[in-house]
């Protein structure tokens, strides 16, 4: 198991299997409320869902308007349990904020190195410390 | 970030449960981009209408309501999706008028200033030059920084409603000195600006923004005398193909006296863009996205419509009857069309088979509506209406002046450049 201290942006403890991302994400067109799927043409995770995991990937883009969008999807069950950010930006850490999601960023190894999609992920934001134990 | 007494207060939740998450939210925001402390804001301009919201956010806007929160800050909305007064003669499905009528409700109990306008700024939410404000809207927000310079980053609706509610924003990007120096140079000499009117400015934006992209530009050698409806025509346009915050326009923002004053360096370098009239050309005919002659409608005021702008549509309407098989709207605030009521601009306007609308702008609220009634091609004066109702509605759109525009209702058909 590999343990780093992290930067919390919303406190609170999440744990699960992790999707990752290379690329910034853009909550307004980029996800789909109602699945919880990547939805920005050429995106590396098109079509694929970040519902209930513990989203990685490098930054947020896009319209501010994203926050609405995020909110929507956390209440019809289709938001990742948690968030890691390589180095975080306004509207997903806002997004974090309003539906209580633990996200943090700024790791002290990049997470996009030793995270993969399927490893198992726990985030305790209220210690600052992400836990990742690889999958088998 | 470090937080005074009054602002640790709001975050430990001693002010209530709407301003600790309001807190929470600002703090969060501000340690994303490094700042150090939180400021005062004097203005806030709130964006977001049901489309945007959704069900669940018309809910978050209820709940904050429900526990009580205020604005601390004077506080204006943007546009609603369609006037309400005349809600059942446009044929607006009930379910939106319900969205609409939730919305209103939490504002006001939020006690927001409810404006309905895009053109807050000519209806009260006046920032002075210096001022920390946030503006939730990219063309006003551009306004504010360049032509009252006021201070605004391009903040969400969360981000703007937190700031109204706690009274502070984190003191980061265009709140700073540092960051609102020109970073390049735009020359615009050789381009004919005597013959200019607002339509010719919206295409040089169109093809400036893309330039420009995060760049805040200095734009050097436009007209002294240029009209306030040039200058909204380059910002608003600017920011559609662009994401400037700032334009410096040299001797018109109020902190770009000369050049020197906002380009860094005792040396500033030659121009970075010097546009042609070729360029401007090239970008007036690609705003459209149109091929069709026969057209639907024309719809004016994106942003809505000064009282200057709908005087000057009235008197091209004058005599004139727009054809049958086309629609002309007029949008702008209810100030403008109180004033109109009053000067017997709404009853010309009427004669000519027009309508005037309040509380709703030209750019995206109607065409949610229109394009289920059957209204395919437009023809509109704004390039920032034509890119949003294109992309965002599916609207076949032909961009030109006020006056091919007018033309154009007359005979049904696009008469202006394609």
């Amino acid at each position: 198991m590999m343990r780093f201290k992290a930067k919390p942006v919303m406190k609170g403890v999440a744990e699960g299997e992790a999707i990752v991302s290379r690329m910034p994400i853009s909550f307004t067109g980029g996800m789909d409320p109602d699945t919880g799927n990547i939805r920005e043409p050429g995106h590396d995770l098109e079509g694929q869902s970040v519902a209930g995991k513990i989203l990685v990937f490098p930054t947020g883009k896009g319209s501010t308007t994203g926050s609405w969008q995020y909110y929507a999807a956390f209440k019809r069950g289709n938001a990742p349990k948690g968030i890691i950010n390589v180095s975080a930006e306004g509207v997903v850490a806002v997004s974090a904020i309003i539906t209580s999601t633990p996200m943090v960023h700024e790791l002290e190894k990049d997470p996009l190195a030793c995270i993969e999609t399927g490893d198992y992920v726990k985030i305790d934001a209220d210690n600052g410390i992400v836990e990742i134990e690889k999958k088998t | 970030m470090e937080l005074n007494e009054e602002e640790q207060r709001m975050l430990d939740g001693k002010q209530g449960s709407g301003v600790q998450k309001a807190m929470e939210i600002l703090v969060a925001y501000g340690d994303c981009y490094g700042a150090h402390r939180m400021i005062p804001v004097t203005s806030v301009h709130m964006a977001g209408n049901f489309p945007v919201l959704m069900d669940e956010g018309i809910e978050w806007l209820e709940d904050l309501a429900g526990d009580g929160t205020k604005v601390a800050v004077f506080t204006t909305k943007n546009p609603e999706m369609f006037d309400f007064e005349q809600a059942e003669e446009l044929r607006i499905p009930t379910i939106y008028q319900i969205r609409q009528q939730r919305i209103h409700e939490a504002l006001k109990a939020l006690g927001l200033t409810l404006t309905y306008s895009c053109h807050h700024y000519l209806v009260g939410n006046v920032p002075r030059f210096g001022d920390h404000i946030a503006w939730a809207s990219s063309g006003s927000q551009v306004f504010a920084n360049s032509v009252i310079g006021a201070r605004s980053n391009r903040d969400g609706d969360h981000v703007a409603l937190a700031a109204a509610i706690t009274g502070v924003i984190p003191e980061w990007g265009m709140h700073l000195d540092e960051n609102r120096r020109a970073g390049m140079i735009v020359d615009v000499a050789q381009l004919p600006l005597e013959t200019y009117g607002p339509a010719d400015y919206k295409a040089l934006g169109w093809h400036l923004g893309k330039l420009v992209g995060t760049h805040i530009p200095a734009v050097l050698n436009l007209p002294r005398d240029i009209h306030i409806e040039g200058i909204k025509g380059l910002l608003y346009t600017l920011t559609v193909t662009g994401a400037a915050g700032l334009v410096h326009l040299v001797g018109i923002t109020p902190e770009a006296p000369t050049l020197e004053a906002v380009f860094p360096g005792p040396h500033p370098a030659p121009p970075d863009i010097v546009p042609s009239q070729k360029d401007v050309d090239k970008a007036f005919l690609e705003i459209s996205s149109s091929s069709e002659d026969k057209i639907d409608m024309v719809i004016f005021g994106c942003p809505q419509c000064s009282i200057q702008e709908v005087q000057e549509i009235a008197a091209l309407l004058d005599g004139k009857k727009v054809h049958p098989d086309t629609k002309l709207w007029i949008c702008t605030s209810r100030w403008v069309k109180t004033l109109c009521e009053r000067m017997g601009l709404l009853e010309r306007i009427m004669a000519s088979g027009s309508r005037l609308l309040c509380d709703m702008g030209a750019a995206d609220g109607p065409h949610l509506y229109l394009r289920e009634q059957g209204v395919r091609v437009i023809a509109i004066n704004s390039a920032r209406g034509s890119y949003y109702a294109h992309n965002l509605f599916g609207m076949d759109t032909w961009f030109g002046s006020t006056e091919d525009c007018i033309r154009s209702a007359v005979s049904g058909k696009w008469e202006g450049r394609k």
